[in-house]
């Protein structure tokens, strides 16, 4: 499917193929020898779905190759940066030098453009664990690939990996500008594939869920989903379904199954049989059976499944959270046995549920529930296949015996789920005695303005966190935001308190639904900075995460200059956004462009009429937003107009001022406050001491594609507006304005 | 006119057809083989291969052969057979899902040709019987399983955790042993709708992390045991018995083979909570 750009020389083909033959030639050989891989980063293009994208391969393919070792191997591998730009290499779940660890700016000096870096390492460990890119969005574009260290003596059964992946023809700048700017493309082109995904007012009548709409949006929240992005393709290894053929009928199977998406989570499910589990982010646990589990972003389980019967192929099925669309491996050859897919969400239960969760003030309120360890997801409400689909709950008056059965899916029907708590060591994960270091992490965001942050912080307004060599640190982690959060810690194993006792299962990922609580705690052995993150890659790069340091670390060499190095890895999460908008209407253009971040606002807006009588207007303001939800928003601002008015004539405003919007030229300050309904009030005073107080609503969404917006103020200006979205970019639009009337015309936004 | 009558009913349902035809684009035609039964099967499998001006089956339900025209820029051939197999009918691509087929009407369960899936240890069907002591033969295969139970029930009433779970993993052995196929039909109609939660029920108690979790499956393992005890007709004299406090009022049952009540949802606690509600002899 790649279209190599370059064809790689002779010279470096012949030596890639000699490593392989030396890898391959016999694997006892080489235990405990040094293992080198090279890999070739370049710049390519794929077509996944439909369109040539701009993408990065790696030895000319996507997934990255799959890398093999063995415990006590040295890795050697020279990363070969052929971009433009600079990249980086991270070892995800391996323990390793600081130093190595491959976090751009933070453990390892950038790979620039054009240069070669060795990555050498002992690997002390085994199990499944992959590689990606650390720098900037490149996960998204193809820079994954799986990691796979073999015990010395392994039981010897044949497996298979499995690299899931998510795809989008849109850039991941694009996908990552428009999260910012709360666009609801994604929604639309979800609803294409899913009827009722933008959860307009049109969908809620039509669901008799009216009610749970008005009290959704009086609760200040946009259409609910479970996940951020529209994607046009979900991958197994590189492909829509990929295929195993070499097992047969009695075979056990393990599957290495690695969640190399940027922002999706994925529900696992096998046509033949039950799913054993036997291994979570490399490690083992005690083997457990289950119908369905979840993988989250960047997790990774091993399972040992079984082939059935010969002459059949069985679809090992992975679906995405928002069951928009799956990718299949198949297991065996010959006719087909399909797996059953899981039916679509029923979002206004999940609004619903959501309603109730939330308080006025955006905090959640779990209502005396303890909610823990994956075991009582609150999405089982949009689950059919576990509560019903909404005739038969109707019908059968689905009684759940209590409250907290009733988010129990384990409970609430005969399919076993996997959840945290069923995973057990095999061994004990005691931490040795040492004195403990307590943080409790507050997950916290606002999806309106697209800000992911722990404690209200995100990653540069907080200084790293301290921690010494040789006491254990443990996290308590509550999740008061509205989607779950994959957060990984670099460099180490935690164990995930869950009731095994001693035998706590160790992963260096934790899926934390939300208002759950959990509790890590890991021994601190090693020694430099590490990133502790959620690995929603938008939400990273929004800046949730906190820099784990120990005190008294050695210099790293590959940052001499650690304070110039910390200021370009605080740039992520800074970074401001760009977004413009104009209406080019019959009677005048309408626009607006914003630049922000995560605190900060520049807004701009203007109102050109084609003649005196229309008049011309321009509006700026630039401002700060305040507190978690981001509800309050000062600014100060100008505000330049010119209309020409009949003779004599004189308006006055609410407050009896005479009102010079026909001729203003001040400067302001003012407050916008979102109150319920989603409703921006606006009191401002300008350098003219006139107040003028303004209340608007945007973007209401009355059907999939029809958005209205309503405005009035004590200038007695009014405007009502309506827009249909055509594309991504395109929107026909018409409006009444109180100075221009009305008008009709095309919209352009970036 | 009778003539031109049908005359125009011919010329208008050739139009039909060729228009029907005419609105898919770039259209290929094969022939593909998909099971069902009977006119329903038809409408069903035409239905959920329709996909309009992309997708269009003509069914037979005598040859099992369907028409298939599809755009070939647009979909496949096996996309369009996924769909079929989705709404449960194996073809020669896919094979439905079990759920699928099981959701199909009664008259539309066609046989299905692949192979029956053989359990972990390959031995279903070894054991046949060839006495015509087919009732003698019942009993006993159901023997095992309320002997389970009661020594099941037993731990409970000790809030024995540990016993509980070994016990439950008997009966659960027991209910897998059952041969269907030598059940009378009362029993094997009994069975067929208690045996899926039975045996779901016992394994979750099974896995249960604590004694609670065990005692509230086992009140759904002990309605259905009791239905099954109903048509059984047990060698010794079973009670059925009644806890009306469990579960915050809702109550709870149990079987027993003495008439003395001990309650296994509450043990030490409530020993003798309970009354008889029906003696099956």
């Amino acid at each position: 499917m790649i279209q190599r750009k370059l064809v790689q020389s002779h010279l470096t083909v012949l030596k890639y193929f000699l490593y392989i033959c030396v890898l391959w030639s016999g694997p006892q050989l080489l235990a405990q020898k040094a293992v080198r891989y090279d890999l070739f980063v370049r710049d390519t293009l794929v077509n996944f779905a439909g369109k040539d994208i701009k993408a990065y391969a790696v030895n000319g393919q996507i997934p990255m190759p799959e890398l093999h070792f063995i415990e006590g191997d040295t890795a050697e591998i020279y990363v070969h940066n052929e971009l433009k730009t600079e990249t980086s290499i991270h070892w995800h779940g391996l323990i390793l030098p600081n130093e190595q660890d491959g976090v751009p700016y933070l453990t390892t000096a950038p790979i620039k453009a054009g240069t070669t870096h060795l990555y050498k390492f002992p690997l002390v460990q085994n199990g499944t664990y992959w590689y990606h890119s650390h720098t900037k969005l490149q996960e998204q574009s193809g820079m994954y690939g799986a990691f796979i260290i073999h015990k010395k003596e392994e039981q010897k059964i044949p497996e298979y990996t499995m690299v899931l992946s998510d795809w989008t023809n849109m850039k991941p700048f694009e996908v990552h500008r428009r999260l910012h700017n709360a666009n609801d493309w994604s929604a639309i082109k979800k609803a294409k594939v899913q009827k009722g995904a933008v959860q307009s007012y049109v969908d809620a009548i039509a669901d008799q869920s009216l009610k749970v709409k008005l009290k959704n949006e009086w609760k200040r929240m946009l259409a609910m989903d479970v996940s951020d992005v529209y994607y046009d393709q979900f991958l197994t290894n590189g492909k829509k379904e990929d295929q195993a053929t070499q097992f047969k009928a009695g075979d056990k199977v393990r599957l290495r199954i690695i969640n190399g998406s940027s922002s999706t989570y994925f529900w696992l499910k096998y046509a033949g049989g039950k799913m054993n589990v036997v291994a979570s982010d490399g490690m083992d646990v005690e083997p457990v059976a289950v119908d369905r589990m979840i993988i989250a972003v960047a997790e990774i389980y091993d399972v040992i499944v079984t082939i059935p019967a010969d002459s059949t192929a069985f679809e090992f099925l992975a679906t995405s959270e928002d069951r928009i669309r799956s990718t299949s491996l198949w297991l065996g050859t010959g006719i087909k046995q399909l797996a059953t897919p899981l039916q679509p969400l029923k979002y206004f239960e999940g609004m619903k549920m959501m309603n109730g969760m939330m308080k006025m003030n955006g905090n959640l309120d779990d209502m005396g529930m303890n909610m823990s360890l994956q075991q009582m997801d609150m999405n089982v409400v949009m689950y059919p296949e576990i509560t019903g689909n909404k005739e038969t709950k109707k019908q059968a008056g689905h009684n759940p015996t209590n409250q907290e059965n009733q988010y129990n899916s384990n409970a609430l029907s005969d399919i076993v789920t996997l959840n945290y708590a069923m995973l057990r060591s095999p061994v004990k994960t005691t931490l040795p005695k040492a004195p403990i270091k307590e943080l409790r992490f507050e997950l916290t965001g606002n999806m309106t303005r697209y800000v992911w942050s722990i404690n209200n912080k995100t990653v540069s307004e907080t200084d790293k966190i301290l921690i010494k060599k040789g006491e254990n640190v443990r996290i308590v982690i509550y999740n008061n935001s509205m989607m779950r959060h994959p957060m990984h810690l670099h460099g180490h194993f935690f164990r995930i308190i869950n009731g095994q006792g001693d035998y706590s299962p160790l992963k260096n990922v934790l899926d934390i639904m939300p208002m759950e609580t959990d509790t890590i705690e890991f021994a601190a052995t090693e020694s430099g900075d590490w990133f502790f993150h959620c690995h929603i890659l938008y939400h990273m790069m929004s800046g949730m995460g906190r820099i784990f340091s120990y005190e008294n670390s050695p210099p790293n060499p590959e940052l001499p200059n650690p304070k110039k190095a910390l200021k370009m890895l605080y740039r992520d999460d800074k970074e401001f956004h760009f977004m413009i908008d104009n209406d080019f209407a019959s009677n005048g253009n309408d626009g607006e462009m914003l630049l922000q971040n995560t605190r900060w606002k520049l807004q701009t807006e203007w109102r050109l009429g084609y003649n005196d009588m229309h008049g011309y207007e321009v509006e700026s303001h630039f401002g700060r937003y305040i507190g978690k939800m981001q509800w309050l928003f000062p600014y100060v601002g100008f505000d330049w107009r010119y209309r020409k008015m009949g003779r004599d004539e004189v308006e006055k405003n609410l407050f009896g001022q005479i009102d010079t919007k026909d001729k203003r030229s001040v400067i302001c300050i003012g407050i916008q406050y979102t109150l319920p309904m989603l409703i921006v009030a606006d009191v401002r005073l300008d350098s003219d001491s006139k107040l003028r107080f303004q209340l608007m609503r945007e973007d209401i969404p009355l059907t999939k594609r029809l958005r209205m917006t309503l405005m009035g103020n004590s200038d007695l200006e009014y405007m009502a507006g309506l827009k249909y979205i055509v594309t991504k970019k395109i929107s026909l639009s018409t409006h009444y304005d109180s100075d221009m009337g009305f008008g009709a015309g095309i919209t352009l936004m970036y | 006119m009778k003539t031109f009558k049908q005359l125009m009913v011919a010329i208008s349902s050739v139009a039909i057809i060729t228009s029907a035809n005419a609105q898919i684009k770039n259209s290929k035609t094969v022939t593909v083989n998909i099971n069902g039964n009977c006119d329903m099967c038809k409408k069903a499998i035409e239905t959920a291969a329709f996909v309009k001006k992309v997708a269009a089956i003509d069914w037979n339900k005598d040859t099992h052969l369907a028409t298939l025209t599809y755009d070939s820029t647009k979909t496949t051939k096996e996309d369009v057979l996924k769909r079929v197999a989705l709404a449960g009918y194996d073809n020669e691509t896919f094979l439905a899902p079990d759920a699928a087929y099981a959701n199909l009407s009664g008259c539309c369960q066609y046989d299905r040709k692949r192979k029956i899936m053989t359990n972990a240890s390959g031995e279903t069907g070894t054991v046949k019987s060839q006495t015509g002591a087919q009732e003698k033969a019942t009993v006993n295969q159901f023997k095992t399983v309320f002997d389970a139970y009661f020594e099941l029930k037993e731990a409970l009433v000790k809030t024995d955790f540990k016993t509980a779970t070994l016990k439950a993993r008997d009966l659960s052995a027991a209910l897998t042993k059952i041969d269907m196929m030598k059940l009378e039909p009362s029993q094997h109609e009994v069975w067929m709708k208690v045996y899926k939660d039975l045996i779901a029920q016992t394994d979750a108690m099974v896995k249960a992390k604590d004694i609670e979790i065990q005692r509230s499956h086992f009140s759904i393992v002990s309605d259905n045991l009791y239905e099954l005890a109903k048509v059984v007709k047990p060698e010794a004299t079973i009670y059925y018995q009644h806890c009306p406090m469990y579960q915050d009022g809702k109550g709870a049952n149990w079987l027993s083979v003495e008439k003395t009540i001990k309650n296994p949802y509450y043990g030490s606690q409530m020993l003798s909570c309970g009354k008889t509600i029906e003696t099956i002899k």
